[in-house]
């Protein structure tokens, strides 16, 4: 098999190299081009948690917006409703995010890959429509949620596109970290096992049910994690961000990227949600030219783009 | 009484029409395990055939009921020939590779067909040509049936009854039902599964073009995301009724169709999508094979 060429011990110094490199962003573009930037650093991350879920797990997750979703809106109902600062929603978005994928899946999980993909697909429709019906005034009904604050730091007001941008940055190097880690510790291992065959990893003694419900729990906090910063970047949130159609492109990078791939999501998240930006006056065209690049890349590449490297045995 | 009956022919009309299209999903899936994303929008696709031909001809002194009846034709034969391209292009290449290359796959070939179908027709809601069909009605215990709900309900149920026929009592249904157990097993009787494949490709597009045109007759209207909104109605029948049996898309897309119209016309209209997808997920926990998929443990 083909190895990605950020995999291994060059991504271990080349991946730290580019992240650091592009701290330096802000100084180098305009801003709605650090804009785009932090967009692709938000929707890096809600990627990488769907591939938690995904491409490690192997659990077919195509409701995935809903825990994004999740994030957004409680930092955005506690920051303009109970002016809680935007940097202590986060913990509270991630724990409601986390909650709430633990306790959609642990039914589900036992239902079999095409089965458990519908249900995900149920979760993001009501979700959806439950934002757009404004249960008890809190969610701002189909126009969502307006005047989100900035987040500030030790005092300091992270008001500017550059320091937003950083902000975002500086999450993504961490959620990558516990991605790498994700690769070499005791639950990532169990999680690999189990996706290749789920009786052979019972003989060995992982719990596939308590696997499985903490991946979809981690998965859902990463996300969370992910809301909450998509809230702060747009100052709004509303329903249409969260819609079925974000589930199928996050789906989408981690399957054309490469499921458990660290280079390859984040090659499928400029492919999916970057490109889209640059080519936005040929946007009647744009969707339609996506559909055929997914065919095209699934056809020749069915492991996708950039593959996972056969693990170190 | 009357608001009960209405919505039984509401819902059985509406549920016909979900059953032409679930059995697409259903057979796919049942042959080759992959759940056709595309489906709904080449249903769509159907639909706009129709309709051009039908806006083309307007007014051309021709009647309407043969008017229709061509575009019947002209749209299930060029339905059922982009379906075997669509499975030659985008299915048979990735039928050794991980299933979830041919679900992504999918995804991208319904994003082509729809966005294909706004390149082509424009984005805009189309209004379907009224007067082609008498505009009798009767009246019942205080409910309204129209024409159209009767043709709709009639051949629904005639198209339904054909295809179960077919696949049960002829050498080549046989040959399907044993393709969808076992592909290997099939080849080894010498049945030609790239056969059986390519008329599952026929026949559930076929059926969908026919269910997207009675989408079209019945509201009168055609826009190009309507692919993925009936679509995924139409995938919940089959699933509901057990995906990959065709008795069970039958089954479940009318009681879906009844579900609905009930929910709409008894419960808030707002809430209508909440409580399908709602039911759904409770059936997948009860009973996850669907209300007539048999109880088969997985394959390890």
């Amino acid at each position: 098999m083909r190895g990605a060429p950020l995999g291994g011990a060059t991504g271990a110094v080349a991946g730290p190299v580019i992240w650091a490199a592009g701290l330096a962003l802000p100084f180098a573009l305009d801003s709605s081009w650090v804009s785009i930037a932090a967009f692709f650093a938000i929707y890096a991350i809600t990627a990488l948690s769907e591939d938690v879920i995904l491409g490690r797990a192997g659990m077919f997750d195509m409701g995935h917006a809903v825990y994004f979703g999740i994030g957004a809106y409680v930092t955005a109902i506690l920051n303009t409703t109970l002016n809680v600062p935007i940097l202590l929603t986060l913990p509270l978005a991630m724990l409601l995010a986390a909650a709430a994928g633990a306790l959609l899946s642990a039914p589900l999980i036992r239902l079999r890959g095409d089965y458990l993909l519908v249900a995900t697909i149920g979760f993001n429709a009501i979700f959806v429509l439950a934002m757009q019906n404004d249960p008890g005034g809190i969610t701002g009904g189909s126009d969502g949620i307006t005047g989100i604050g900035v987040p500030s730091l030790f005092g300091l007001q992270l008001e500017s596109q550059s320091a937003m941008f950083w902000l975002d940055w500086v999450v993504l190097g961490a959620v990558l970290l516990v991605m790498r880690n994700l690769d070499r510790c005791e639950f990532g291992r169990a999680l690999r096992y189990l996706k290749q065959d789920e009786l052979a990893a019972g003989t060995l003694g992982v719990d596939a049910r308590a696997v499985k419900t903490l991946a979809f729990a981690l998965g859902a906090a990463l996300a969370g994690l992910a809301g909450t910063l998509f809230a702060v970047q747009l100052s709004t949130v509303s329903p249409s961000s969260f819609v079925f159609t974000e589930s199928v492109t996050l789906f989408a990078i981690v399957i054309v990227g490469g499921q458990g791939s660290i280079p390859g999501v984040l090659l499928g998240t400029a492919l999916m949600f970057v490109v889209p930006q640059i080519f936005r006056g040929l946007a009647e065209y744009r969707y339609f030219v996506f559909g055929i690049a997914m065919v095209a890349v699934m056809v020749l590449r069915p492991q996708g783009l950039l593959p996972r490297r056969r693990a170190v045995t | 009484m009357g608001t009960f009956i209405q919505q039984v022919v509401n819902g059985l009309t509406v549920g016909g029409i979900y059953a032409l299209i679930a059995l697409g999903y259903t057979m796919v899936y049942g042959v080759m395990r992959l759940i056709n994303f595309a489906h709904g929008d080449l249903c769509i696709l159907g639909a706009f055939v129709g309709l051009s031909l039908l806006t083309g001809a307007a007014g051309s002194g021709h009647p309407g009921a043969a008017l229709l009846l061509l575009a019947f034709v002209v749209s299930i034969i060029a339905i059922a020939v982009a379906g075997v391209v669509l499975e030659r292009i985008a299915y048979r290449p990735l039928r050794k590779a991980d299933r979830l290359a041919a679900v992504v796959s999918a995804l991208g070939a319904s994003l082509m067909i729809e966005n294909g179908i706004m390149l082509v027709w424009g984005p805009q809601v189309h209004v379907f040509p009224a007067g082609l069909l008498p505009a009798t009605t009767w009246h019942f215990a205080g409910a309204t049936i129209s024409f159209v709900q009767v043709m709709i309900i009639l051949a629904s149920l005639v198209l339904m009854a054909a295809l179960y026929a077919f696949v049960n009592h002829t050498r080549f249904g046989t040959a399907i039902r044993a393709a969808a157990i076992d592909q290997d097993a099939a080849r080894l009787m010498g049945i030609n599964v790239n056969r059986v494949i390519t008329s599952v490709f026929i026949i559930g597009p076929g059926l969908g073009a026919i269910g997207g045109l009675f989408i079209g007759i019945y509201y009168r209207e055609a826009y190009f995301t309507m692919g993925w909104t009936y679509g995924l109605y139409a995938f919940i029948a089959a699933i509901l009724g057990g995906i990959g049996n065709i008795p069970g898309a039958m089954l479940g897309g009318v009681l879906l169709g009844l579900f609905n119209a009930f929910a709409a016309g008894y419960v808030s209209s707002s809430w209508q999508d909440a409580i399908t997808f709602g039911l759904l997920i409770a059936i997948l926990l009860v009973r996850p094979s669907g209300l007539l998929g048999e109880r088969v443990a997985e394959k390890v």
